[in-house]
Parts: structure tokens; sequence; C-alpha cells
């Protein structure tokens, strides 16, 4: 046992000889969940709103008032501009919309005709969804108490019809009036729930990025214990190592240990850190927690193992872990969401141990799960671990 | 001249011969692309942001309103957005959410028509009830657009509401019809008014902008640049190291110690790093372009964008090279330098961000490249791509000098 453990101090002190080696265990996981965070979370302040150009060529009431309404939301902002100015700020790729108001919005949108608002988006800026709801709200804000007012003179003329167009104008008007007040007083006849019973049970951006972050960032040295295998056979250790009294199963030991121990301590230390910044719910279910963790690096150590029976060289081996370290991470959704993937494809994905590890942690984090809902995702970890080991094991080569 | 190509071109030999790097170099990128083609639906066509959302609704509600939304979720027209069923029992919808087996769960309670169509008897609507939208937060855009339907039948009912309620208010002020009439005529008008209100009365018409329209715009042709440039910055890394590895195995003293000068032997070195660079992107967008058929706009402008972008991340690795002071601090601070550069620079996203990121990811040739990339595949010229390629070469100089400065002071290049 003790050898064991002097093997695992061994390649500790080994990998964290270079100070650079902080950059990759805490500095760069922390800067990423941070920032992927901050990205996915979408909690726009101010500053953040994306900007909406806006050309009022029409300039009355109504108009004024659906340029407040955009700038009362939440994710966009208004930035009313002359056509030449607004144009060439779009075409400057300044903001990913352009909307114009049209002349003669208010008198169409009077007398009851459907107005078009034409919008120009930059397809290619990731914001122009964003700013195409967001207008698309403000619009429907808007057109509500003018589509009631205008019902309201329809069915009233069915009642009794109008005498002259004076009395209909009038009519609209104190119906728009009595709408506005209407709207902003009606109940809100919808309620959001949430599966997780906390104070902050929406989607949260940290949380997500936490967990993928601390996947990738973790399973990348972990796929590494093939360059350590490399390194050693390189430098002729390893052979130097196995003439002395230990075994080959205690030399294995040994490394994996040591490797699953640095795995355990650094994403123990980014499960801190998210909960502490980032008031990430970790710590409902810590048993669980814990369960999937150990599960996720044994699956992630074992695949460096067979991965180090595959490579030539300790530089081909690192380079080959942070290529299957990124393509898993992004396959298991850690980098995106797998809501976002195509049906078929989030079936495929389950071929790969990120995927389930991804899934559990999302499980704990935003849906309180405890240990009995993830030990399915437990159990199929533990069977890729068994079956990377034996694979791993069976063709490892010592010399 | 001869000699600095000569110094160049061997680089580029020694770079591609060398296994281990090419699986950053070329692999990583390749792979990492052909995956977000898989996840992204780019290698499918089925691009947009979400389809098939798994929904369950609960319609406890005896009235016409809760049919209709039940009916308006379940519906053919909405099949492709929602994979939609119908469940008895609200505990059970629930732990569908729970589970994670369906986005969200629309629970419509009993008196929802009622609470909002007055009765034809008393005039009078019910006590207020709400529709849950139970969501499970680990799928907050697809719940999210269930949400946003539920939230479009309830406006289109509130609107027909609302505007019935005004009409029977003024004509019962303006006396035009009697008090006694008003629960008949309100009760006709509500169960027409949700059908009647033209919530589309200001229709937004959206038309992307540029040559190439929306739909034609494979995201992928903005998201295969990222990881080249993403793993270009790696690659320029390499390129500074091997100056050190030079001066560290002597072959840089032998060099020098040919009538070659210290200058000239620094450029050539630089030479090495741009033409190892400019071959891999050109590899990575060729080899896209077969295999994903992917667009990336007018050839000659892709070509002056991936010369200008390479000459920025050169300029980088030569910097990196000047302040290091063993070749592995080289690998390990290009490492974390080309995955920071590709986080800010929106490698991973296929956008650049806003706000004071936005404009520190400026230093990053990653964001002018990916800028530049996205004008391109909506259909931009090489005019338009010249404040950018104009950046990127100023980013070159600048960086270039710096390092040059470095290097003299260190002595370097002295024989």
């Amino acid at each position: 046992m003790s050898k064991i453990l002097s093997i695992a101090w061994k390649d500790t002190q080994v990998r964290f000889a270079s100070r650079s080696e902080i950059l990759f265990f805490l500095l760069l996981p922390i800067l990423f969940t941070a920032l992927v965070g901050q990205t996915s979370s979408g909690q726009a302040n101010a500053d953040r709103r994306v900007v909406v150009l806006v050309v009022n060529q029409d300039g009355g009431a109504l108009a004024t008032d659906l340029i407040d309404t955009m700038n009362g939301s939440t994710a966009i902002r208004a930035e009313v501009l002359d056509a030449g100015e607004a144009a060439r700020r779009f075409d400057d790729r300044d903001a990913p919309a352009l909307v114009t108001i049209p002349a003669g919005f208010e008198a169409a949108l009077r007398s009851g005709q459907a107005v078009e608002l034409p919008m120009e988006t930059d397809a290619t800026n990731l914001n122009s969804l964003v700013a195409e709801q967001g207008v698309r709200a403000a619009a429907g804000v808007v057109g509500r108490p003018l589509a009631a007012a205008l019902l309201s003179v329809a069915q009233a003329g069915q009642v009794r019809p109008f005498a002259d167009d004076a009395e209909r104008i009038a009519f609209f008007d104190s119906s728009l009036a009595a709408a506005r007040d209407l709207t902003a007083s009606a109940p809100v006849r919808i309620e959001a729930t949430s599966a997780v019973e906390s104070d902050d049970s929406s989607w949260n951006g940290y949380a997500f990025a936490s967990a993928g972050q601390l996947i990738i960032w973790t399973l990348i040295p972990l796929l590494g214990t093939a360059a350590l295998f490399a390194f050693e056979r390189e430098t002729g250790t390893l052979q130097r190592l196995l003439t002395t009294a230990t075994r080959k199963p205690t030399y294995l030991s040994g490394v994996v240990t040591g490797q699953l121990g640095m795995g355990l301590v650094q994403m123990a230390i980014l499960i801190g850190f998210g909960a502490l910044a980032f008031k990430i719910n970790w710590g409902d279910n810590p048993a669980a927690l814990a369960a999937v963790l150990v599960a996720f690096g044994l699956a992630a150590v074992a695949m460096g193992v067979m991965l180090g029976t595959l490579v030539r060289s300790s530089r081909q081996a690192s380079g080959v872990s942070i290529l299957l370290g990124m393509t898993l991470g992004l396959l298991g959704g850690c980098m995106w969401p797998l809501e976002f993937f195509p049906p078929a494809v989030q079936r495929i994905v389950h071929l790969v141990p990120t995927t389930w590890a991804m899934e559990a942690l999302t499980d704990i984090s935003m849906r309180g799960a405890g240990l009995p809902q993830v030990m399915p995702n437990i159990a199929v970890l533990l069977g890729f671990a068994a079956l990377f080991f034996v694979l791993g094991v069976w063709r490892f080569r010592y010399e | 001249m001869s000699k600095l190509l000569t110094i160049g071109f061997k680089d580029l030999r020694i770079m591609f011969r060398d296994r281990a790097a090419l699986i950053l170099m070329l692999a990583a990128p390749f792979v990492l692309t052909l995956g977000l083609g898989l996840v992204t639906g780019g290698l499918s066509q089925s691009t947009g942001a979400v389809s098939n959302v798994p929904v369950v609704v609960v319609n406890n509600d005896a009235g016409t309103l809760g049919q209709s939304l039940a009916t308006v979720i379940t519906s053919a027209d909405l099949a492709g957005l929602f994979d939609a069923s119908v469940q008895g029992d609200v505990g059970a919808a629930r732990s569908l959410v729970e589970e994670g087996t369906v986005a969200a769960a629309v629970i419509i309670p009993a008196g929802f028509t009622d609470s909002i169509i007055p009765s034809g008897a008393s005039g009078q609507t019910g006590p207020l009830a709400r529709v849950e939208v139970f969501r499970d937060p680990g799928r907050p855009v697809s719940s999210g657009v269930v949400q946003a339907v539920v939230e479009s039948f309830i406006n289109q009912v509130e609107t027909g509401r609302i505007g019935g309620q005004i009409a029977i208010e003024q004509l019962l002020a303006s006396g035009a019809v009697a008090p006694a009439d008003v629960p008949q005529i309100a009760a006709a008008m509500g169960e027409q008014s949700g059908r009647e209100a033209n919530l589309d009365i200001i229709r937004v018409r959206n038309t992307a902008s540029g040559a190439v329209s929306a739909a034609e715009i494979d995201p992928m042709s903005f998201l295969a640049p990222g990881m080249a440039m993403l793993f270009l910055m790696y690659t320029v890394s390499l390129g500074g190291r091997s100056i050190l590895d030079e001066q560290r195995e002597g072959t840089l003293a032998r060099m020098l110690s040919t009538p070659t000068r210290g200058g000239q032997v620094l450029t050539g070195k630089t030479f090495g790093i741009y033409f190892v660079g400019v071959a891999q992107m050109m590899i990575l967008i060729v080899a896209s372009t077969l295999l994903f058929r992917l667009d990336w706009g007018d050839p000659l402008a892709v070509f002056a964008l991936v010369l200008s972008i390479v000459a920025g991340a050169a300029g980088w690795g030569l910097l990196l090279a000047a302040v290091a002071k063993t070749p592995s601090q080289v690998s390990s601070v290009g490492m974390a330098m080309a995955l920071l550069f590709g986080l800010i620079g929106g490698s991973f996203f296929g956008g650049t961000l806003t706000g004071p990121l936005g404009t520190l990811s400026k230093i990053t040739p990653n964001a002018w490249g990916q800028d530049g990339f996205a004008m391109l595949a909506r259909g931009d010229t090489l005019v338009d791509l010249l404040p950018a390629i104009a950046a990127l070469w100023v980013m070159c100089f600048v960086l270039v000098a710096v390092a040059v400065a470095i290097f003299n002071r260190k002595g370097m290049l002295q024989r």
C-alpha cells in the first residue's frame, strides 16, 4: 500500500514541478466557468442589452410608444438614429438588428389596418435572435391594447352601427385608453414553475458552465495518464522502477491512484468554487455528487490507461488527450446544452461517458436529484471504467 | 531573401513531419468541426434552435378555452416544434418533468374558462385560475418555448376579453344597450372574441441582411473557422517554441556562425511560423469545403483574410518566444493562450462577445477573424473586410516589433 501511495505522490510532484500546471489545474477552468456561465446565463444588465437600431420615419405617439416599450425590455434597447447613420452602423456590424418604423404607421393602425414593421437582422450575429424576439415582444405589447380597442369597435358596431366616422374614431380613442388601463391591470393568468423548489430555480447558466467545464478540465489531465506512461517508457524510468521489488499491478495502481486523486482534488476545488462564487446548489445531495464524481473520475482515468496502450510518444499522448477531451466534452453537452442537439444526436451521444456525467451533474444541481435518480448514470460510468481498465491492463506494454 | 525562405521552408517541413504536432494542428480542429456539425445539426441540414420538444398537457378545465389551449399545443401545426402528449394526472405529469422525460408540463386548472368568459346567467366571471407551465430548469430554451406558446394563447384570449369588456362598457355608458341584456351579449362576445382579436396588428417582417439570405447561411461556415483559428494559435506557439529549441540545441548558434545576420534568422523563423499557419488554415478550409460542402464566401477574400489572421497570430507566437524562458514554458503558456484567445475571441461559440470583453477580444486575431468569416458568409466582399485586414496587420507589426526589441535586449541574436 505504501508503495502505491509513494508512486502516486511521485506523480503528483512530477506534475506540479512546473508552475504553469496551476494554469490548467485551476486558473483556466475557473476563467472558463465564469465566462461560459456569463454568456449562457443571459443575465442581461443595462449595459449588456442587445442594441437594436431604430429609424423612426413616423414620429407619432404610437411609434414613440413602441420605442419606449423596446427600451423597457430586459433583453434589448433601442437606439434611434437617422436612416443613413443607422444603415452605416448596421453595415459595420455594430448592432445585430435594424428596425424601421414606416411613415404612416400610426395612421394605419388607428384605422384598424395591420402594419408591417420591417426589420433587418444580421444572421451571422448570435444576438440577432435575441434582438428579433425582443422586437416581436415589444410589438406585441404595443399591439395588444390596439387589438382590443379595434375589436371593441368592431363588436360595438355589430350591436349598434356607428352614425359616422367621427363617432367611430371617438369610440376607438376612448377604447384604446381603456384598453391600455385594462391591459396594464390584467391579472396574471400564467404561472411558470420549476422542477426544483429553490430560490433560484430558473435556468442557471453558471450551474451548466460549472458542470461542463469541470468535466472537460478534469477529463483532459486524466486522459493525460497516457502521456505519463509514455513518458516513463521514453525515459526508461518505468523499466528502472520495475527492476525494484515493485510488481506491475502495484505500479499501475499507484499511477491510477495518483491521477484519480489529483482529479478528485481538482473536482472538489471547482465544485467549492462554483458553490461559493456562483451560488450553485451542489450541496443538497453530497453523497450523490461524490458518487458521480468518483465514477466519472474512474471512467476517465481508465480511458487514460487504455489510451496509454495506443499512443507512441508522450507528446502524441498529450495532443490526443486534449483532442479527445474537448471532443468528448462537446459531444457530452458540456459546451452546448444537449437540448440544442438534433433529437437523433441526443440519443447517439449516450455512447460517450461525458454525456452520462453531464446529465448526472445537471440533475443534481438543477433538478435536485438524489442518489436513486443518478444511480443509472453512476452504473453506466462504472461500466465504462471497467471496460477501459480491462482493455488497458490487458494491452499494457511495460517496455 | 532566399535565406529567409530557406529557413522558413525548413521549419514548414519539420513541422509537417512531426506527427504529434499534426494531431493538434490538423486533426483536432477537424474532429471538433465534425463534432460541431453533428451537434448543431449542420450535417443533417436541420439548423434552428430547438425542435421536437417533449411536452405534456393536463387539461382539468371543462370549458372551451382549456380545450382550445390543449388543442393548440397538440396541433399538427406545432408537431415539428413539440412532441406533445396528453396526460390525465397532474402528479404523473410533474414526475415526467422531474425525471427529465419532458421539458415542460402545461397544467390547465379547473375553472380556467369560467375565470375569463362571464357566465351567461350571472354575467360574472369565476375566480382567477392560472395555467401552470411546470418547467425543467435543465432545458431552459425548450421549456421557454412551451411557455411562450402558452403566453401567446393567453394574450390572445385576454385581448379578446378586454375588447369585449370595453365594447360593453362603452355601449352601456352611451345607452346603446340595456343593462339587462349585458350578460347575454357578454357571453356571446366572449365565445367569439378570442378568435377575432387580431394580435398580429404590428407585423415584424424580418429580412436577413447581406447578399445571402439568412436561410442560406450555414452556421458551420463561421463555426468551422473558429475551430481552425483556435488551433492556429497553438501552432504559432509551437513555431515560437522552435526558436528556443534551436537556441537550446545549438542550431541557432550554428546558423549565426554562417554569414547570416541575426535579423535574417529571426525573419526566417517568423516566415516559418507564418508558412505553417497559412498551410494549416488552408488545409482545414479546403478539407471542410470538400467534406462539409461549406461555402466560405469569395475565395480571394478568404485567402486575403487567412493571410492576415495568420500574420496577427504569428506576431503573438513570436512575442511568446521572446518573453518565455524555456521551450516547455512556451508550450504550456501557448496552449493557455490559444484557449483563452479562443474563448474571448468567440472561437468556441462562433460569435464575438459584447461589452468590455468584446473590446478586450480585439487583441486576439480570433475576434477579427471570426468577424471577417461571418461577413464573408453573409456575402460581403474583400472591400468590406479591409478594416479587419488592416487591424490584423497592425497587430502583426506591433507584436513583431516588441518581440524583436526583447530578443535584442536578451542578446539572443548576437553571434
